[in-house]
């Protein structure tokens, strides 16, 4: 029989089954790797470098002293932190980008308290002092979206991004305030010389406890959200409003706790980037991470032992990316292309787990 | 023996390892209604959207008059003058009906005036019978379907598929869209009707084609046909289809419900005086065109809507007390004692939560137990476990996301775990829809068990014939008003469907 | 069971991450940092090339290091936070001999790793507390721009005087000798502003008599919608010629389409403004990079504060756009120029002002940076403010009369 029409598509996508894990980490690696041979590709392509030495470096840029490897962790630990602080509202399906100005906003209190109060009170009580003053910092930030979303239910993604803009202001308006010199714009380095309310150094290494305070968070932000009731009604709103309103769930009340607990947890980030780190405050203390964050949360799952990985792969990248543009002489845009073109795979490889490809063997059959 | 319009061969369609379709072959003439008989999840509608261009067959021949083709796509599908109606209309609201029916057509000129007179021309010759300047939202769901069909035909459809088309209908508007369909036969077109109601595929259908779980049983002339035949093809068994009734032992008034009124989120009044009782012991049905209130008084009990007029008491049988359940939340209901279970219309976007696992489903009515901030695991476990035994759950364990288990399973672990709180009023929404008949019954069974253990039953169903065989008392409601209660093992379809659409007469009468 | 193994698996996959970095990291510690033959230069900039500021410290660490052919890193985008201090330290394990960084808020990282690294120079650009921090490793740097400046304003002075004389018509308004006024777009009121538009206005006056200058000031280093409207307001307010401190391109472009004439800064914007543009100063790095390079070779010591001056090239003004200067500006400029050269003008020679109507004879600005804002050194002497004597970057803070702030909010 004649075939009516002559067009046919080549393929057909069709929705899988759930794959066995190491399948799909299978496909993932695969995906990695795929990544950076096209990554390879552009390289050669673009600047005539050879990719395994542009490889070599970004692994050098990395890890390659001792230094780098904990400068490679005290980043992840910060950009973890910020994960873990957005991943709470993620899971209700709370689209918080505003993590970047709660973490400056826990940072200018962090700053206001080491400035203020620097020379007045004793360590034991400034550290706890910043800790708590920089929590509700945080805190009423997340909360002012929150209550806005749960009572007239507006769109937090825009209300959160905005809160971000505000944030930045007010900061930027503060390192004018306290700058030093007078007008210089610059706040400079807090209490350089007492050292008061800068994070103490443990085992000789100064990011050690900031590393180690993450890494608690941790797991106390896994047991809470696997663990815990409130982790519970966390998934059940953000599943389905409905079933989470049926089971008699307040579901303005998990709201407004979860944001809570999202700016409190951006309020510790910024104690330990403005007193565990930089020991100054700038509009730019947060880097980004409040952007970021939400990459290595969607990445990982919203699961923050995934969120680990994810982080860790993310200021890899970044770090390598960074030398290469040092060591080559590349624009630092050379080096977001070949992070952005890492991530678009790793993201794409997802398509691949849930979906399969069927390729036409029409033609043989006619 | 003329060249069928169209001839499907050896179709095959998985998704996963779910096979949907399996080396199906299928033919229809020319001015012949072909039923497609199957239980839900029996594939039929897999099979349909393969025709229509929605799903494309891993495997198989479709031939149209004979030819072979491939068949992309939607438009393809309407290229080749296939056209279907889905359960789920494809209309925009704030339009109307014209309007609808000419958006995306790809004509020279927009001119709306020929087009109202073809249009016109085309409801005339097959008895269509609407006003075709009515906007969407005002309609019923049996208007919106006639315009979907309207439309259909006007572009240009000569092989028509109609997945479900009664499903949504009052037995009247059934007998209208037959009459209909029965003229189109004899306009030479070709028509497909999806439906697993036995009675309406001996009364339109000249042939009738059954699927089994994926599977092409087999073709038979209808003349040849009859119920019981037709119920051994499609579930493979003989089965009884009568329902073990007891009567209503020790009843007591459960739950009064009093001039109830609701209003929705736009304003719309959905509930007027709404009064009746639910006694202990037995089961109350609720039949209606779905969306007359049936959901909105329910989620109204259960404390999820508010109710602006009237009252909901609730006889407590431990304390002899009487509680108003008005302005309650569902926890301060629960906290009263009421032991209120709910099985609503919709399994995973409210009863249960698709992405987590039956445990944590489990513990959905219970987390809340104890002082401890963290969750208790072991006993939810142990009732999911029991729940998946006795109920003969199908999942590979307990640990399973809910999504990923079929209709039937996913209605066992809800109507499980409502089940399992012991209470004392038992609503139901529909729990069987979507279910087979095996499903269905053990759902049937467990509503009868709940009535011999004296608990308040109110069971919203679609069916009539099972209404009929099931519930003791039958509440008729029409647009958000209570139009009748009748006994179950008295009562008449044909009374019940009257009842069904009383305001509508009404209306007419008003109108006319 | 199953998570317990899942977070088992994630922990010891860290480990092993950790574990490798730790050896690669140990391996590179205990090796003897071996005597580089070659010197190495480790720079950090704030920025890439995309913004004016870091690409004039950029050509001349380019220029100067390949001149003396010696090694460089260069690392850009580097914010004023401890990634500074990472970033300046990571050079320093490299094996650069010496580490410069262009921003002011890079100076206590520049500091911090200073301290650490005693045998690696580290010289800042614009910094203010080298001569108080008692480092022998740690260097500021800076130019006296304010001669710069002072040319720039002697070009502006000869076109306020053109326009005087040929009556041309500003903004719907005649320029005469009563209504010539310079409009002046800073960036904060920080002294190295203040020193900025102060010399440019005395090296406009001391041409032009009669003029006077109104400033507006944007609270940011670099915003190009702020100074665009900045400079838009002055024009608005009867401004007959504009410069600027900030770096973008919001002052000159707003002049080339209101058609007022603009002494530009930190490059020639005569491309894009060619009809309005006059000339620019600018601090050209590349003498103060030969100069520690060569420092370090020799094996001399960096000054603690080195000023850039005309005389050692640092200070230079661009080619004079001929179309929209008054005639003879490059003739004038190579006359006063060669005056500052030979000490015959001082800058802020405390005869050409007054504050508050009086002569200023005695003065002592905030030099040493500390907590308390005060005076701290005597700063004139000989008839002269002494601007980049007692360290590099400028310390000229007073309010001299003739010069009116609009705003002072920042």
């Amino acid at each position: 029989m004649a075939k009516e029409k002559t067009k046919e598509s080549l393929i057909h996508i069709t929705k899988r089954d759930t794959l066995p894990q190491w399948k799909s980490w299978l496909i993932r690696i695969i995906s990695i790797v795929v990544a950076l041979i096209f990554c390879a590709l552009i390289i050669v392509l673009l600047t005539g470098e050879n990719p395994i030495r542009i490889y070599a470096t970004m692994i050098q840029g990395a890890i390659g002293t001792s230094r780098r490897v904990w400068g490679l962790l005290q980043n992840v630990a910060m950009l973890l932190c910020v994960s873990l602080a957005v991943t709470p509202a993620f899971r209700m399906r709370f689209w918080n980008i505003g993590a970047e100005g709660q973490v400056l906003i826990g940072g200018l209190a962090t700053t206001a308290c080491m400035i203020l109060l620097g020379n007045s009170l004793p360590t034991y009580l400034l550290i706890p002092l910043i800790f708590i003053t920089s929590i509700l910092a945080g805190a009423i930030w997340a909360l002012i979206p929150a209550i806005f979303k749960a009572i007239w239910n507006t769109n937090e993604t825009l209300f959160t991004l905005m809160m971000n803009y505000i944030a930045m202001q007010i900061v930027s308006y503060f390192a004018y305030v306290w700058s030093v010199p007078k007008g210089s714009g610059a706040i400079g380095v807090i209490n350089g010389s007492s050292q008061a309310g800068w994070l103490p150094t443990i085992f000789g290494q100064k990011y050690f406890l900031n590393i180690l305070i993450v890494a608690i968070l941790t797991i106390v932000v896994y047991i809470y959200l696997k663990y815990s009731k409130h982790g519970y009604e966390i998934s059940v709103v953000g599943e389905s409003e409905n079933t989470a309103k049926y089971i008699g769930i307040n579901v303005r009340k998990v709201i407004i706790r979860t944001m809570l607990v999202s700016g409190a947890l951006c309020g510790i980030a910024g104690v330990l980037l403005v007193s565990g780190t930089d020991h100054t405050l700038t509009k730019d203390t947060a880097a980004g991470r409040g952007f970021t964050a939400i990459i290595v949360s969607w990445l990982a799952k919203f699961n923050p032992i995934y969120m680990v990985l994810t982080s860790l792969l993310i200021v890899f990248l970044q770090k390598g990316a960074i030398e290469i543009a040092s060591v080559f002489e590349l624009n630092d845009s050379f080096s977001d292309i070949i992070t952005g073109i890492i991530i678009f795979f790793i993201i794409g490889s997802e398509f691949f787990i849930n979906y399969k490809i069927n390729f036409n063997k029409k033609e043989e059959d006619k | 023996m003329p060249v069928p319009s169209i001839e499907l061969k050896g179709i095959t369609k998985t998704f996963g390892h779910i096979v949907a379709n399996e080396n199906i072959n299928l033919s229809v003439n020319r001015g012949e209604i072909l039923a497609i008989l199957g239980e839900n999840g029996s594939g039929k509608t897999t099979l349909m959207n393969m025709i229509a261009g929605i799903y494309y067959p891993d495997e198989g021949h479709i031939y149209i008059d004979g030819k072979e083709v491939n068949i992309n796509s939607p438009k393809d599908a309407l290229d080749l003058k296939i056209g279907m109606i889905h359960q789920h209309f494809k209309l925009v609201d704030v339009f109307n009906a014209t309007e609808n029916i000419i958006l995306g057509l790809q004509e020279d000129k927009y001119d709306i005036k020929a087009a109202s007179k073809k249009i016109q021309d085309t409801c005339q010759r097959y008895g269509f019978e609407i006003d075709m300047n009515k906007k969407i939202y005002e309609m019923s769901v049996s208007e919106k379907q006639t315009v979907e069909i309207v439309k259909t035909i006007y572009k240009g459809a000569d092989i028509l598929i109609l997945d479900e088309p009664t499903a949504v209908l009052t037995p009247q508007e059934t007998q209208k869209l037959f009459a209909v369909l029965r003229k189109m036969r004899e306009d030479d077109k070709t028509i497909i009707i999806i439906t697993h109601k036995l009675h309406e595929v001996l009364e339109i259908s000249d042939r009738v084609s059954v699927l089994r779980k994926g599977k092409y049983i087999g073709t038979i002339n209808t003349a040849d046909a009859n119920e019981s035949l037709l119920t051994e093809m499609m579930v493979g068994e003989k089965i009884s289809l009568d329902i073990e009734r007891t009567d209503p032992k020790n009843t007591a008034d459960r739950l009064i419900v009093k001039g109830v009124d609701l209003y929705n989120k736009e304003g719309v009044q959905v509930l007027h005086d709404v009064t009746f009782t639910a006694k202990s012991g037995e089961i109350l049905g609720i039949a209606g065109i779905s969306g007359s209130g049936q959901r909105e008084l329910l989620e109204a009990i259960a404390g999820l809507k508010k109710i602006s007029g009237g009252e909901i008491l609730y006889n407590n049988p431990s304390t002899n007390e009487t509680e108003n359940l008005k302005d309650k939340t569902p926890l301060q209901i629960r906290n009263l004692g009421v032991r209120l279970s709910f099985v609503p219309e919709d399994r995973l976007g409210m009863g249960l939560v698709g992405n987590m696992d039956i445990i944590d489903n489990m513990m959905l009515r219970s987390y809340r137990k104890g002082k401890s901030v963290f969750l208790e695991r072991k006993k939810p476990k142990e009732l999911a476990n029991r729940i998946i035994n006795d109920l003969q759950v199908v999942t590979p364990d307990a640990k399973t996301p809910v999504r990923r288990l079929s209709g039937g399973n996913v209605q066992k672990v809800l109507v499980g775990r409502e089940i399992a709180s012991s209470p004392t009023v038992l609503m139901a929404a529909y729990p069987v829809r979507g279910l087979d008949i095996n499903s269905s019954y053990m759902i049937y069974n467990l509503l009868n068990q709940q009535k011999e253990n004296g608990v308040a039953v109110i069971f919203v169903g679609e069916d009539l014939d099972v209404l009929i065989e099931l519930c003791d008392r039958i509440l008729v409601v029409c647009a958000g008003r209570v139009t009748g209660i009748v006994e179950g093992r008295t009562a008449k379809k044909e009374e019940i469907g009257l009842l069904m659409t009383k305001m509508k007469v009404k209306e007419d009468k008003d109108n006319g | 069971m199953k998570n317990v193994k899942k977070i088992l698996a994630v922990l010891m996959a860290l480990a092993l991450i950790v574990g490798c970095f730790a050896a690669c990291g140990s391996k590179e510690e205990t090796e003897p940092a071996k005597k580089e033959t070659k010197l190495k230069v480790g720079f950090i900039f704030l920025h890439d090339e995309n913004s004016t500021y870091d690409l004039n410290f950029l050509n001349g660490a380019k220029a100067a290091c390949e001149k003396l052919g010696v090694e460089y890193v260069i690392k850009t985008n580097i914010p004023e936070t401890n990634e500074c201090y990472e970033a300046a330290a990571d050079l320093a394990d490299q094996g650069c001999n010496i580490v410069f960084a262009d921003s002011f808020g890079h100076e206590s990282f520049m500091i911090q790793a200073a301290k650490e690294y005693p045998d690696v120079e580290f010289c800042h650009a614009t910094g203010t507390r080298a001569h108080t921090e008692g480092l022998d490793n740690y260097h500021n740097a800076f130019a006296s721009i304010y001669e710069g400046r002072y040319l720039a304003g002697v070009a502006a002075g000869l076109k306020l005087n053109e326009m005087i004389e040929n009556g041309t018509e500003i903004n719907g308004t005649v320029v005469t000798a009563d209504n010539a006024k310079i409009g002046y777009v800073g960036a904060y009121t920080y002294a190295e502003v203040i020193s900025g538009y102060t010399s440019f206005f005395l090296g406009a006056r001391s041409i032009c008599p009669t003029v006077t200058m109104e400033v507006q000031f944007t609270g940011s280093w670099y915003d190009e919608t702020a100074e665009k409207e900045a400079a838009t307001l002055l024009i608005n307010k009867g401004c007959n010629l504009i410069s600027q401190h900030a770096d973008s391109m919001g002052a000159p472009t707003a002049c080339e389409t209101a058609g007022v004439p603009d002494v530009s800064y930190n490059g020639s914007t005569v491309e894009q403004c060619p009809n309005t543009f006059i000339v620019s100063s600018r601090i050209d790095w590349e003498p103060y990079f030969e100069y520690i390079i060569a420092c370090v070779t020799d094996d001399k010591a960096i000054d603690t504060d080195w000023t850039g001056t005309i005389a050692t090239g640092s200070v230079v003004l661009t080619d004079v756009n001929e179309a929209a200067a008054a005639k003879d500006t490059q003739a004038k400029l190579d006359e006063v120029k060669a005056e500052i050269e030979a000490g015959k003008i001082k800058v802020f020679d405390t005869s050409t002002f007054t504050v508050d109507g009086k002569e200023v004879t005695s003065y002592t600005a905030d030099v040493d940076t500390d907590e308390n804002y005060e005076g701290d050194t005597e700063v004139i002497s000989d008839g002269a403010f002494l601007e980049s004597n007692f360290r590099s970057a400028p310390y000229f803070d007073l309010r001299i009369d003739g010069i009116t702030l609009l705003n002072e909010k920042y």
